[in-house]
């Protein structure tokens, strides 16, 4: 058996969407179990299937060395600074 | 429309064999296989309830009367359908050997001039090739493994004779009178045909016998029948009179 992630997207504008995983000795039998695993209440109008090793996993601690304070901007700092430079009043 | 009495026996005998099926493939709730398997198997057992109704409502406006309340020897259910199947081979080769016939009997239904019953027949086909789909996938993947084979070969060399009785009805006018648009008897053949090269590609050869059983469809009911309609019925007797 092999692990496959489902990913569901509705009708419209809205992104695929992680629906959950389940186990399918093959492809043919995987797109047969999705179908009735989570899509027999219609709860999206497409499906991707993927096998769960065909997925790249990030490594937490570089994840974690790739968030830094000043990625986070808000805006805030310049405007700020725009307004010290114009002589506005903040 | 209002159907002869050889009509009607050709409807109660489609809907007795969805309802005693349905039935069968639902005891699998929670105990299949395996999840994924098990979540398959009783939504095909749901279909098959449904296909039932439907069926059911072609005759009368009262489907569980006429579904749960006949007495034994007015049920018209193939003895095939009737089985418990409670170990997991019976039952899934059960699954394939009835949705092969599902395949070919509803086909023949797809223009019937019972205009009613011809609608039905397209909105169900859709359902059947999923469910034989699902069934002849993971009967294909087992058989090509020896165990499998090992396990699943007695279920298949006792149940395809008994499956001839799918094809079987009082009427032998069905064809003439336009209310199926194959006779009963190409149709068997194209289920032995089917059926036989299923299994040869495994060197499975099966002895269809010489003639199709026939009890099911004249009254007498399996042995199994008794505990399935006493489970089916289980819920109605508590309250026959409450309303859903």
């Amino acid at each position: 058996m092999r692990t496959y992630e489902v990913f569901l997207k509705r009708e419209g504008k809205d992104p695929f969407t992680h629906a959950g995983s389940f186990d399918a000795p093959d492809e043919e039998m995987a797109l047969i179990y999705a179908r009735e695993t989570y899509g027999r209440r219609s709860e999206g109008e497409q499906m991707w299937i993927v096998p769960r090793t065909a997925i790249l996993s990030a490594n937490e601690k570089e994840l974690a060395m790739a968030d830094r304070d000043h990625k986070h901007n808000n805006g805030l700092l310049v405007a700020e600074l725009r307004r010290m430079s114009t002589g506005q009043e903040s | 429309m209002v159907p002869s009495a050889g009509e009607r026996e050709l409807v109660l005998a489609l809907a007795d064999d969805e309802l005693c099926v349905g039935q069968n493939h639902a005891w699998w709730i929670a105990i299949g296989p395996f999840l994924e398997e098990d979540l398959a198997f009783t939504s095909i057992a749901q279909d098959e309830l449904g296909h039932a109704r439907s069926l059911y409502s072609l005759l009368t406006d009262d489907v569980d009367e006429l579904a749960y309340g006949r007495r034994d020897n007015e049920y018209r259910s193939a003895h095939i359908a009737e089985l418990l199947c409670h170990d997991w081979s019976w039952a899934l080769v059960r699954h394939v050997l009835h949705d092969i016939a599902e395949q070919i009997r509803w086909s023949a239904l797809v223009g019937s001039s019972w205009e009613e019953l011809s609608h039905l027949a397209e909105r169900v086909l859709g359902e059947e090739q999923f469910h034989l789909q699902h069934g002849s996938s993971l009967l294909n993947r087992l058989l090509a493994d020896e165990l499998g084979q090992q396990r699943l070969t007695p279920a298949i060399l006792e149940l395809a004779p008994m499956g001839r009785e799918y094809f079987v009805s009082s009427d032998d006018q069905l064809a003439e009178n336009g209310i199926m648009t194959m006779p009963l008897a190409v149709q068997e053949q194209l289920w032995i045909d089917q059926t036989g090269e299923l299994f040869e590609q495994y060197d499975i050869n099966i002895n269809f016998g010489s003639e199709a059983p026939f009890a099911g469809r004249s009254g007498i009911r399996s042995a199994d029948f008794a505990e399935l309609h006493e489970e089916m019925t289980a819920v109605l007797r508590i309250d026959p009179q409450a309303r859903w």
